[in-house]
């Protein structure tokens, strides 16, 4: 009994020690604090508020842009030579083609910042996963149809539908019951590669709210 | 916010982390994390215990990913305890109660170092990680108990 007591008494006094804190580094912290916060303008108040806390409408909306896409689809098959003069049709088609693949980009792109936004925040307060799966492989058949398309030739635009790709995919696979591990290492994908603020840079204020944001 | 809380939450992250540069992520990413929720805090308990709660959570969860990423680079046998890298071949009772506290399971080993090293009170700990104050404190008396069986020796000394 003497010696558990004495070996309590050494226990207590070794676990003092034990992972002994330096001084805060304050400074350090709030610097990097305050940089994250100002290329995740997530926190903005009211910005995620304004989107309702549900996965389905993100369902629908992302349906409306595979609607798109498949119309960009349309626009770049190549039609068979008509009997008016090329002359004539030659500049306006590849401006066609490009406006068109613009709109449906923006229009994905700020779908995406939308819903990658939601399931972040659903990550910690724990969300319906399945929807947010199914909604990934939405957003991702788009992604992949955009990423496809001939008219996308910029490579700022290729290198963000790339790298979203890679965060759709996870999120796409996510089990029904995923592991608290799993969602985290999504959530830092999107972080790491600073997806988030680079869609955020991309699509222009409120461009998921409406069509032809360009 | 940050200025009445930090220090409090730093503490307790690196005393569970075991190294400044993770301690410095997991305590900023539990301050954006908080500052991103305020909105939804309800008050239902102390700014410090929501706080805590976060960057607990944030910690636990940075750790498992650190203990996953390590067993699939060495194998799982060959995996050491996180947080112990600077142990020594022939410990003293420092060094091994630190190891052992590192061998701990998860649960034990959170309500070990909130109260018997950071001081925090059995309610508190309840309230930061969502148990009742009986469990944080069976908890405890396990993770006591286990210390004194991996330190038995040193009480014969």
């Amino acid at each position: 009994m003497h010696d558990d007591d004495e070996l309590d008494d050494r226990l207590k006094r070794g676990a003092a020690e034990y992972h002994k804190p330096p001084e805060t580094p304050r400074e350090a912290m709030w610097e990097a604090i305050q940089r994250r916060r100002q290329g995740e303008p997530s926190s903005e108040p009211g910005r995620v508020l304004a989107f309702p806390r549900r996965w389905v409408p993100w369902a629908a909306a992302a349906a409306a842009v595979l609607a798109v896409g498949i119309g960009i689809g349309r626009l770049t098959v190549s039609h068979p030579p008509k009997a008016t003069p090329a002359v004539a049709s030659a500049p306006e088609a590849p401006r066609k083609r490009e406006t068109a693949y613009q709109l449906a980009t923006v229009e994905h792109l700020g779908q995406a910042e939308a819903f990658l936004t939601l399931f972040r925040a659903s990550v910690r307060s724990g969300g319906d996963e399945q929807l947010a799966s199914a909604t990934a492989r939405q957003l991702l058949a788009n992604n992949r149809l955009l990423l496809d398309s001939p008219a996308g030739q910029d490579r700022k635009t290729r290198l963000l539908l790339e790298d979203l790709e890679l965060v759709l995919a996870e999120i796409s696979q996510l089990s029904s019951e995923p592991r608290s591990g799993d969602l985290q290492m999504i959530r830092e994908g999107i972080e790491r590669g600073g997806v988030l603020s680079r869609l955020r840079t991309v699509v222009p204020a409120g461009a998921t709210s409406r069509q032809g944001a360009l | 916010m940050y200025d009445a809380h930090v220090d409090r939450v730093f503490r307790l992250v690196f005393r569970m982390a075991g190294d400044l540069d993770r301690a410095q992520d997991y305590t900023q990413e539990a301050f954006i994390r908080a500052f991103e929720r305020l909105k939804d805090f309800r008050g239902e308990a102390a700014l410090s215990t929501w706080i805590c709660s976060i960057a607990v959570s944030v910690t636990l969860n940075g750790l498992r990913r650190v203990r996953r990423a390590r067993e699939r680079e060495i194998g799982l046998d060959d995996a050491p305890p996180i947080g112990s890298g600077t142990h020594q071949a022939d410990p003293d009772l420092k060094v091994r109660l630190s190891r052992a506290i590192d061998d701990l399971p998860e649960g034990y080993r959170t309500v070990f170092v909130m109260h018997d090293v950071e001081g925090y009170t059995h309610e508190e700990i309840g309230a930061t990680l969502g148990v009742r104050p009986g469990t944080s404190k069976a908890q405890l008396s396990r993770a006591r108990a286990k210390l004194r069986t991996a330190l038995a020796d040193f009480a014969r000394k």
